[in-house]
């Protein structure tokens, strides 16, 4: 059979899962090695990728490379502190992001209302838990799908968070629920907060809020998706519909949230208030590519935010008008510089970098240049899946999706162990900018990082 | 008399008696306070009156209500299909009515779903009722002259008629010494701090570090100009002193922790819709309430003090529901 097997990333995903995200979600640690499922070990040789598929746009960690040393005095210390020669899997990944522990430092990126994301909610949810790492859900979940009953044929808000707390392990994670205008119109934090069946684990530490002030896809535009008829009418007083419900008739009928209006003052204001109303949990911010980040970074940890996500424009989303996508704000690769810059400007806040990442190289090169962490959000859609291959004529699916999640991040993990191991780096908390090096000139002048042709 | 000799076995402070508030009504020390209650009502009235406030009918329900009440939940339900609200606090509608009459008050009955940890501390109820004055054209130094009159006449009246009720109840309490201490919220974060205790100039005082305060005085005193941020949008902020608002809290001594709050009020809508983005809301929620910041209203000030936390304090009481016939706390489900 003559498979060929997609990177991944692509910029439309119609879950046919061929990429090496689905493979991944399939074979787990297997997958990361270059066999296909057709060829295995003893029938193919391989070499590293010098081909692009096409040119992007812009410079993105592509440009980046790692850069291993023979001579690792690093590793001769773990070498002394274990007693024998380190291994990749000698590499620890646990830390602390914003306020909770975790496994990985990988992120599920905000996923709100919107279909091909809620209703894989329940999936996400127990397959982040399971593996340790923080789940942020995202917007609108309240108003489309209800709080604790539901409202449509999918889950509702409260399941999915529940659904996160009681496959907790160990006190692993911690789930943050995101709340925008129409969020806080509905009053979204008061009723998590004051809920007796979240309150233990408000007391665990196991909950969060983020504010949504943006995301990459679409950046001052904010939530829109496609709902029928039924839905239009119950949202007709909480969303703006371009078709009126009752005067127009279709079958599906866009709906758009608002933005919210920001300035310094009124930022300022939100994350004191939350912090003063809500002291039990943590409070992040999600950030779209803007052209002020650093004015916003510096305005929110002032005031005491825990933990900063900024989504680049090639962030994913499941609906956006083409043009937002192509043409509004900075790439990945910058928003990561402004995580850089606010580090070196003694910034302690936790940040993390979203954006058309999904590999475990992603989260190493970020980590190197300052990130905290990684947010993924459509590889945890492709891996929720649990399938390889097309859904007619898949190659292997998973009896239980939510092994996709789990064994999606264990590959991720396994990777960015045998990388920083490779750079003699035994926790991920050491990786550095010394372990990295730019392929373009502009890239290592950005970071102030070698450029590797010079 | 086997129910008087079981009463009197009964311990008011402790949660656990929050179900049967129908036999803790009938206590003997919860019928003295809720007579010294009475009592204090009646003063406040007189008080109140006797400056020229006119006492009108409080609002209960309505399209939209406070939302600046720390982490407490309102109660939403359907009005003939569309969302409206139990107050949390009547400080729309004091606004409003005091654009009419000037010199208003209400006893003001709200409900706030507190978070259940407000359960523990002894000084939160889902339902009371505040003394909620506004007064036109008044200014916040005003305000807490009117809440230190008050507070001080009400416990000369009830020294006077419940001598004996005092007693029984084991409390000592004097007159408070007017002129209150007035410290701006930098002052009272400085004293926290030479005590070894966490508070930032730039936030609200923990209620912890706010007891602890409580606990240096011997009188009420206030705390003023807090910090932009975690107040309503009501508060006004100083236009000379940007990030500080006109407003203050009054507390209790002896550890009785928060008495009143209040403040000089914004009353531009441009500064309000700036100011309500805090919560994150859309302002298009608060509709009627910015149509009448446009159609204009009077500068103010005014304050809100609870009846339960003064009866609390007056007579001395380990929890605020010892203070209220039939309180209801966060997470326990009570007559």
């Amino acid at each position: 059979m003559p498979f060929r097997l997609l990177r991944g990333g692509c910029p439309y995903c119609d879950l046919c899962c061929t990429c090496e995200i689905a493979r991944k979600a399939v074979y787990g640690r297997d997958a990361l090695y270059p066999f296909l499922p057709s060829k295995e070990f003893g029938d193919v040789q391989a070499g590293g990728e010098i081909f692009f598929e096409g040119y992007t746009r812009f410079y993105n960690l592509d440009h980046v490379v790692l850069l291993p040393c023979l001579f690792l005095p690093d590793r001769l210390s773990k070498s002394v502190e274990l007693g024998r020669e380190p291994l990749f899997i000698d590499v620890d990944t646990e830390t602390t992001l914003g306020g909770f522990k975790v496994k990985v430092p990988l992120v599920v990126a905000a996923m709100g209302s919107t279909d091909v994301a809620n209703k894989r909610g329940l999936v996400l949810s127990e397959g982040s838990a399971k593996a340790g790492i923080i789940q942020v859900i995202g917007e609108n979940v309240i108003n489309m799908r209800g709080y604790d009953k539901r409202i449509s044929s999918q889950p509702c808000l409260k399941e999915r968070i529940l659904k996160y707390l009681e496959n907790v392990d160990s006190d692993y994670g911690g789930v943050l629920i995101q709340q925008n205008v129409e969020d806080a119109n509905a009053e979204l934090w008061n009723k998590v907060y004051s809920d007796k069946d979240l309150d233990e684990y408000i007391e665990r530490g196991l909950i969060g809020f983020e504010i949504k002030a943006g995301q990459g896809a679409k950046p001052g535009l904010d939530g829109e998706v496609k709902v029928n008829r039924e839905l239009a009418l119950k949202l007709k007083n909480k969303f703006f519909f371009p078709d009126d419900p009752e005067k127009v008739k279709k079958e599906l009928y866009e709906r758009h949230s608002v933005p919210g209006t920001f300035t310094k003052e009124i930022l300022k204001d939100m994350i004191k208030l939350a912090k003063n109303n809500y002291p039990r949990v943590k409070l992040w911010l999600k950030l779209g590519p803007y052209a002020d980040l650093d004015e916003i970074i510096g305005v929110a940890s002032k005031a005491g935010i825990d933990c900063i996500t900024i989504d680049g424009s090639e962030g994913g989303t499941g609906m956006s008008p083409i043009a937002a996508m192509r043409e509004l704000g900075y790439p990945t690769l910058v928003c990561l510089k402004k995580i850089t810059d606010a580090k070196s400007r003694g910034i302690k806040t936790s940040m993390i970098i979203a954006g058309r990442l999904f590999e475990g190289g992603h989260l190493v090169k970020s980590l190197c240049l300052g990130a905290d962490g990684v947010a993924m959000g459509r590889p945890f859609i492709i891996a929720s899946e649990g399938r390889f291959g097309p859904a007619n004529k898949p190659v292997k699916k998973l009896g239980n999706q939510v092994d996709g999640v789990v064994n999606f991040v264990e590959a991720i993990k396994v990777e960015a162990q045998m990388l920083a191991s490779a750079l003699g780096k035994y926790s991920l908390e050491d990786l550095s900018k010394g372990n990295v090096g730019a392929l373009e000139k502009v890239v290592a002048d950005m970071f102030n990082i070698q450029y590797v042709y010079e | 008399m086997t129910e008087t000799v079981h009463l009197k076995k009964l311990d008011l402070s402790s949660p656990n008696i929050l179900p049967k508030s129908y036999i803790a009504i009938r206590h003997p020390r919860m019928k003295k306070v809720l007579k010294i209650q009475a009592t204090i009502c009646m003063a406040a009235r007189e008080y109140l009156n006797s400056l020229g406030f006119i006492e009108l009918l409080p609002p209960i329900i309505g399209p939209v209500t406070d939302p600046g009440i720390r982490g407490a939940k309102q109660v939403t339900f359907d009005f003939y299909g569309r969302e409206y609200k139990v107050m949390s606090s009547a400080i729309l509608y004091k606004q409003m009515a005091m654009a009419s009459l000037d010199k208003i008050y209400f006893f003001s009955p709200n409900i706030r779903l507190e978070p259940l940890d407000s359960a523990k501390t002894g000084r939160h109820l889902v339902e009371f009722v505040q003394i909620d004055i506004e007064q036109a054209y008044a200014n916040y130094f005003d305000a807490m002259e009117i809440a230190e009159g008050l507070l001080t006449y009400v416990v000369k009246k009830v020294l006077k008629e419940h001598e004996e009720d005092l007693k029984d109840l084991g409390r000592e309490l004097k007159v408070p010494r007017r002129p209150f201490k007035k410290l701006t919220h930098r002052e009272a974060v400085n004293i926290l701090r030479s005590h070894g205790i966490k508070a930032s100039y730039e936030h609200e005082i923990p209620w912890e570090a706010e007891k602890e305060l409580s606990f240096m005085f011997e009188d009420p005193f206030f705390i003023y100009d807090y910090p932009r941020g975690a107040r309503g949008f009501y508060d006004r902020e100083d236009p000379k002193r940007p990030g500080i608002l006109r407003d203050f809290d009054m507390l209790y001594p002896e550890g009785y922790g928060e008495a009143v709050s209040g403040a000089e009020r914004e009353y531009r809508a441009e500064k309000v819709i700036e100011r309500m983005r805090a919560t994150g809301e859309n302002p298009a929620k608060y509709g009627w309430y910015i149509e009448m910041l446009k159609y204009g209203i009077p500068p103010s000030a005014g304050f809100g003090i609870g009846v339960e936390r003064l009866t609390r304090y007056i007579c001395g009481l380990k929890a605020v529901w010892e203070a209220r016939p039939y309180p209801k706390v966060a997470g326990i489900y009570s007559p």
